[in-house]
This record gives C-alpha cells, sequence and structure tokens, in this order.
C-alpha cells in the first residue's frame, strides 16, 4: 500500500509535523513521519507496540526533544516554546500517575493551578462518572477508574488539543464505549483530538483520519473508509453448500482470492476474498444453481482497519 | 503557589512512613535516653531503722529529712537483715540502724550500710550522713560550737547527659527526615510517573521543585518545635537556645533536603534509594556527636567529623542551648553551614534531571 502524508489536507491545522526524526544512540525511534491534523479531528495513531506511536506524541506534547525535524502545535513551535504548548494542549499519559495521597477533587485543583483556564473538577469527575468518588485518595481507586480519571484530568484546563495515550488500554468493553463517548464528547466541545490506540475497531469508530506507524516510519495515512477500499481485497465472501462446488470453477471466478474450500459440520464451505463484493456473491450462488446444490448460507464481510493493519505491518497485532 | 505548596505539604502529612521518621523516631530516642538517664542519682533513698520516740531517734530523723537529697523512709521496726534485703532488693541506696543504748549513760550506736556502687556517690552520701550525725549529737549534748559552717551553691549549672543529648536527637530526627522522606518521596514521584505527568503541565520545574522543599521545610519547622518541646518537658533546656535554635536547625536541615533530592538524582529504585539514604545519615548521626562529644571520638576520624554538615549544626545548637552563647559567636559554624548548603545546592541541581523523568 502507498504511503501518504496529509500534507495537502487543508490550511487551518492545529498539528503540522515535518520529518521529525528522534533517535536514542543507535535506536532509531521515530524515521521522519510527516503529517498534519485538521482543527477539529480525531486522529488516530495506530500501529503494533514499538512502533513508536508514544514518541511521536510525546514530542508533540513537548515532553521529547526532537533529534531533527519540525513540529508545530497551535501554530506554535514545539521545540522552541514548550510551556506555550503545554499551556494550551490536555495530556493523558501512558505510564503517567497522579499523587496517591491526594483525593481526586485535589488532584484536580492542583492541576487546574497550574493553568490559566480551569474546569469545575466535580464536573469533570461526573464527566467519568466519578463524581461520588472526589473525596477518595487515588491510591483507593481501581484500575479502570484511575484511567477514567487520567481522561478528566487531561481536561483541567479545558484544552483546544487533547492527546490521548492508549486511553482504554485495559479497560473491558462496557468502559471503553463510555471512554469513547468522552472523547466524543471532547471532539462536540470544540478541541482537537489525538489518540494512540492497538483497538483498530476503536480508531474506525472515532477517527476521522488515521495513521498507521511501523518502526518508526508513517506507513498509511487517510480516513478509516479511504484505507479499506485501498485494499486489494477488502471484502471476505463465505458461501455454504449442501454439495460440494467444484475447485476448478470456483478458481474461475474473476477477483477472488486467497480461497478456501473445506467441509465443516454446517456443510461445505468456500471461504474467499474480492475487490468488490456484489460480482463475486452473484458468481457464487450462479456456480451453485448450476451445480444443483442448496445454498444454506451466504456472508459478505467488509474489511476492517484490521486488514488494513496487516497489509501495512505484514504481521498480526501484538506480533 | 498555595494550592501546590498545600498539595505538596498534605503528600508528606499523609504519609505514616515519613510522619514516623519525623516524629516518633526522635522522640522513641528521646524517650529511651531519658529512661536510661542517670536521674536516680541525684537522690540518695535512705532506710532510717529508728525508734523516734527516743531523744536521739527524733532528733536524726528530723536532721536528715532537711538534707534535700537524701530521701528518708522511716521503718522503727525493720529488722538489720531485713534493712540489707532492701538494700539488695535496690529498694533503697542507704540503711542508718539506730540501736538504743542497752545501758543507761553509754551512747546510742548507729550503723550506716551503703550499697551505693558508684564510689563517689558513696563517700558523697556516707559523709553527708556522717556529718547529720555528728550534727546531731553535738545538738544533743549542748557542747557549743567551735566553728559553725554554713554552706551555699555556687549556682553552677551542670549540664546533665540528657541535656546535652536532646539538641543531638533533635538534630538526628530532623537529618533522618529530611534526607529519608524527600529522597524517598522524590523517587516515588519520579517512578510512578507523577513527574512525568507534571512536566507535561505548563509549571515551570524550579515551582514544583520549591514547592515539595518548601512543604518539608514546613514540617521540619514543626518537628524541631514538637521535638523541642517533648525535649524540654523531658528534662532537656533547650528552650534556653530559643528562636536562634530552631532557626539554626531549620537552616541546617535544607542541606540534608539537598542531599536527600542528590540521593534521589543519582540512585534509582526505591530500595536502592533508602539505602543510599540510610548509608549517609547512620555514620553521620554517630561521627557528628547525636550521642556523644564529638571529642570521645578517635584521633583518626577527627578530620572527618570537623567537615560533617551535622557537626557543626550541633555545635551551634548545644552552644546556644547549653552554653548561654549568642548567636552572633556562632558564626563560625554558620559560615561552615552556608558553604554545605551552597554545595548541596549546585550538586542537587546537577543531579536531578528534571527533564528526563
Amino acid at each position: 500500500m502507498p504511503s501518504e502524508t496529509a500534507d495537502s489536507l487543508h490550511g487551518d491545522a492545529v498539528i503540522a509535523a515535518r520529518d521529525l526524526v528522534k533517535r536514542y544512540g543507535t535506536l532509531t525511534a521515530l524515521d521522519g513521519p510527516s503529517f498534519t491534523v485538521a482543527q477539529g479531528e480525531i486522529f488516530g495513531i495506530l500501529g503494533p507496540n514499538g512502533a513508536g506511536k508514544t514518541t511521536l506524541v510525546e514530542i508533540l506534547e513537548g515532553l521529547t526533544p526532537v533529534t531533527s525535524g519540525t513540529a508545530s502545535v497551535l501554530g506554535i513551535e514545539v521545540t522552541e516554546r514548550p510551556q506555550d504548548v503545554k499551556a494550551r494542549i490536555g495530556v493523558q499519559l501512558q505510564a503517567s500517575s497522579y499523587h496517591q495521597y491526594l483525593t481526586l477533587r485535589e488532584i484536580l485543583e492542583l492541576f487546574g493551578s497550574f493553568y490559566p483556564r480551569r474546569a469545575d473538577p466535580i464536573e469533570l469527575l461526573r464527566r467519568v462518572h466519578l463524581a461520588d468518588r472526589a473525596d477518595s485518595r487515588m491510591r483507593t481507586l481501581s484500575g479502570g477508574m484511575k484511567q477514567r480519571f487520567s481522561i478528566v484530568a487531561a481536561l483541567v484546563n479545558e484544552p483546544e488539543v487533547v492527546f490521548f495515550d492508549e486511553p482504554t488500554a485495559g479497560l473491558d468493553p462496557d468502559a471503553r464505549r463510555d471512554l469513547w463517548e468522552i472523547v466524543r464528547s471532547v471532539r462536540a466541545s470544540g478541541a482537537t483530538v489525538v489518540l494512540t490506540t492497538h483497538y483498530m475497531e476503536e480508531a474506525e469508530a472515532l477517527c476521522d483520519h488515521v495513521a498507521f506507524m511501523n518502526q518508526g516510519r508513517m506507513v498509511a495515512f487517510d480516513t478509516p473508509q479511504g484505507l479499506i477500499r485501498r485494499l486489494d481485497a477488502p471484502y471476505r465472501l463465505t458461501l455454504t453448500t449442501a454439495r460440494p462446488l467444484a475447485e476448478a470453477d470456483v478458481r474461475g471466478i474473476p477477483s477472488a482470492l486467497d480461497i478456501v474450500q473445506e467441509q465443516t459440520a454446517d456443510g461445505f464451505v468456500v471461504r474467499l476474498r474480492a475487490q468488490t463484493a456484489p460480482s463475486v456473491a452473484t458468481a457464487l450462488t450462479t456456480l451453485a444453481a448450476s451445480a444443483g446444490t442448496e445454498v444454506i448460507d451466504l456472508a459478505v464481510q467488509p474489511g476492517t482497519l484490521e486488514d488494513v493493519f496487516l497489509a501495512v505491518t505484514g504481521r498480526g497485532l501484538n506480533g | 503557589m498555595r494550592t501546590l505548596l498545600g498539595a505538596s505539604l498534605k503528600m508528606v502529612l499523609r504519609d505514616k512512613q515519613a510522619i514516623f521518621w519525623a516524629l516518633a523516631f526522635p522522640m522513641i530516642f528521646l524517650g529511651v535516653f531519658r529512661l536510661f538517664s542517670f536521674g536516680n542519682a541525684e537522690t540518695t533513698d535512705v532506710i532510717l531503722v529508728a525508734d523516734t520516740r527516743t531523744q536521739a531517734g527524733a532528733a536524726l530523723s528530723e536532721a536528715l529529712g532537711r538534707v534535700d537529697f537524701l530521701k528518708v523512709r522511716l521503718e522503727p521496726g525493720m529488722t538489720e537483715a531485713d534493712a540489707l534485703n532492701e538494700l539488695t532488693a535496690d529498694h533503697a541506696d542507704v540503711a542508718l540502724l539506730l540501736m538504743p543504748s542497752t545501758t543507761p549513760g553509754q551512747p546510742a550506736r548507729a550503723e550506716l550500710i551503703d550499697a551505693i556502687g558508684d564510689p563517689v556517690g558513696s563517700a558523697v552520701a556516707t559523709a553527708a550522713i556522717r556529718s547529720v550525725v555528728d550534727g546531731t549529737n553535738l545538738a544533743l549534748t549542748g557542747v557549743p560550737r567551735a566553728i559553725e559552717l554554713t554552706a551555699r551553691s555556687a549556682s553552677v549549672e551542670r549540664t546533665t547527659y540528657f541535656q546535652f543529648l536532646a539538641p543531638g536527637i533533635i538534630g538526628m530526627g530532623l537529618m533522618t527526615f529530611a534526607t529519608i522522606s524527600l529522597a524517598g518521596s522524590l523517587s516515588r514521584y519520579r517512578e510512578e510517573g507523577v513527574l512525568r505527568r507534571i512536566r507535561a503541565t505548563p509549571l515551570p520545574p524550579w515551582r514544583f521543585f520549591s514547592s515539595v522543599l518548601g512543604a518539608h521545610i514546613l514540617v521540619s519547622l514543626m518537628q524541631v518545635i514538637v521535638l523541642a518541646i517533648v525535649a524540654q518537658l523531658l528534662g532537656g533546656r533547650v528552650f534556653n537556645g530559643g528562636i536562634w535554635l530552631i532557626l539554626v536547625a531549620v537552616y541546617g536541615t535544607v542541606i540534608f533536603l539537598n542531599i536527600g533530592v542528590i540521593i534521589a538524582g543519582r540512585v534509582h529504585g526505591r530500595g536502592a534509594v533508602e539505602g543510599a539514604a540510610n548509608a549517609i545519615t547512620m555514620p553521620m548521626m554517630f561521627l557528628s556527636g547525636s550521642f556523644f562529644p564529638v571529642s570521645s571520638l578517635p584521633a583518626a576520624v577527627q578530620p572527618i567529623v570537623a567537615l560533617l554538615p551535622l557537626t557543626h549544626m550541633l555545635n551551634a545548637m548545644r552552644a546556644l542551648a547549653l552554653d548561654h552563647e549568642s548567636i552572633l559567636e556562632q558564626w563560625p559554624e554558620l559560615l561552615i553551614m552556608t558553604a554545605w548548603v551552597v554545595g548541596t545546592l549546585l550538586l542537587a541541581r546537577w543531579s536531578f534531571q528534571y527533564r528526563d523523568v
């Protein structure tokens, strides 16, 4: 799949990164990504562990200095004026925590005091259903509660850009969906959101644009649907019949890829991938009709970001 | 800034371990040393076996009672064997047995049994009782005195061991709390990612560090006041040092706080940090005269002793509390302490790399 940068995007970019390189000794953590993020969008940075996602966002947050390249956030050069950037962004870090002996309210008041603009602590806690824990100390919270808290702690200064680094890691599906709502509400309030994740469904559900990272490079950039459309064979078709189809006939279907035929408890199954669904589905049912066998089931699944991931990284998640 | 300082203060005060080092640890030392202390040597317990219905018994009992350092217990019916038992059981130091004369005209016999281990104490107590007996003899026989001796005390203040010790324990408590608690909490902040999260905000690093140091200085101030009151109640003379003693103590604490920052910056891993803090404070505690005068240490270590900051802090505190010296007379100690404050501050700045967390 061809790599593409987002330089072509419109001018009201709140984040612009150009040729970012970060080396730790001989290790190159980040190898030259360039991209822009538009005002008010949710921008997803995807990729396997160690791809450079966290390094990339921490450069944008002003936490990590670059080896070379430039990055601007809200029109401010991060490398030159990191403090000014920090004042206007919200940050949820992957490996961080808060003062163990302070209560949630105290921590939000404390962090609020670092900024000129600050949100009401109780209002923030209500957004993640932690209002009743306002006076509990940090150390008494469960893992999921801490995660939710770290999300609202990033909103304490009513930021214009919010960075979430793996915000739903380790959460159960319910809590994850709650967090998606919060991320959407942050965007609805006018902020731009940058999030890293390795849950592809999350990126698909939330992101306007996604960038795939692999080994420090940005290997793909587009809208989720745009990336899926550009797959060679995004659709999966599964046909189940009472009697087997002739192998040669199935192989004769134009544009069918990765064909597998097998016998299962349900019947004889043909699995394949295709560029377009309707013509291949028609071809399959026509084959079954001409073979005189009953069609038990025909399933068509669209492509997902997971397929994109496999295509651009050449391996499975967490691989 | 007030919110930040308040939060830092709460972080220290809610940390039970920190408060243990700050207060309980030195208080245990004060209490233990007070128990050992030699308060009992100040009075001598006397068993007087005498019949106070006799003229001699009554006069002797009355004369002994007037000596302030003798605590007299009258036991008219006690046998000599019982009295010995009492001495053996350490219920009394001395027994004086007055036996009435068996034949008229003969003097009554008295026997003094002394069970004081310390030879000086024994000599003093027996001499005192002897002179009381002699005086009683003279009074009863009516012989006029050739020399009338009156004695008064020169009002010299003698420093007891506990009074010497109290500033040492206060200094030790300040040092261990400052170094161990600050090194521990900074390394905890770093390892739990609290520092990193704070670094993601626009808070300037110097404000973060001054709030943490400021909170520890406030707790040290509270600590020295509480410990001074406890030491005073237990018989110390810390209050003589006045406000200057407190200020000198807090000033010295700044050195130990800087050392805490240096340890947290250079040593990684919580166990290792605590180990390093102990490795620095423990020897200093002994080498700087917290418990014993530094002059009692071997000559070989004296050059080290003379370099250590705690030595000079304790010298100044003791001079203020025990020797009635003024703060101005402490300038050599304060000068050396200032060198330490500046030196450790520079080293702390260099050691703790905020941008790497």
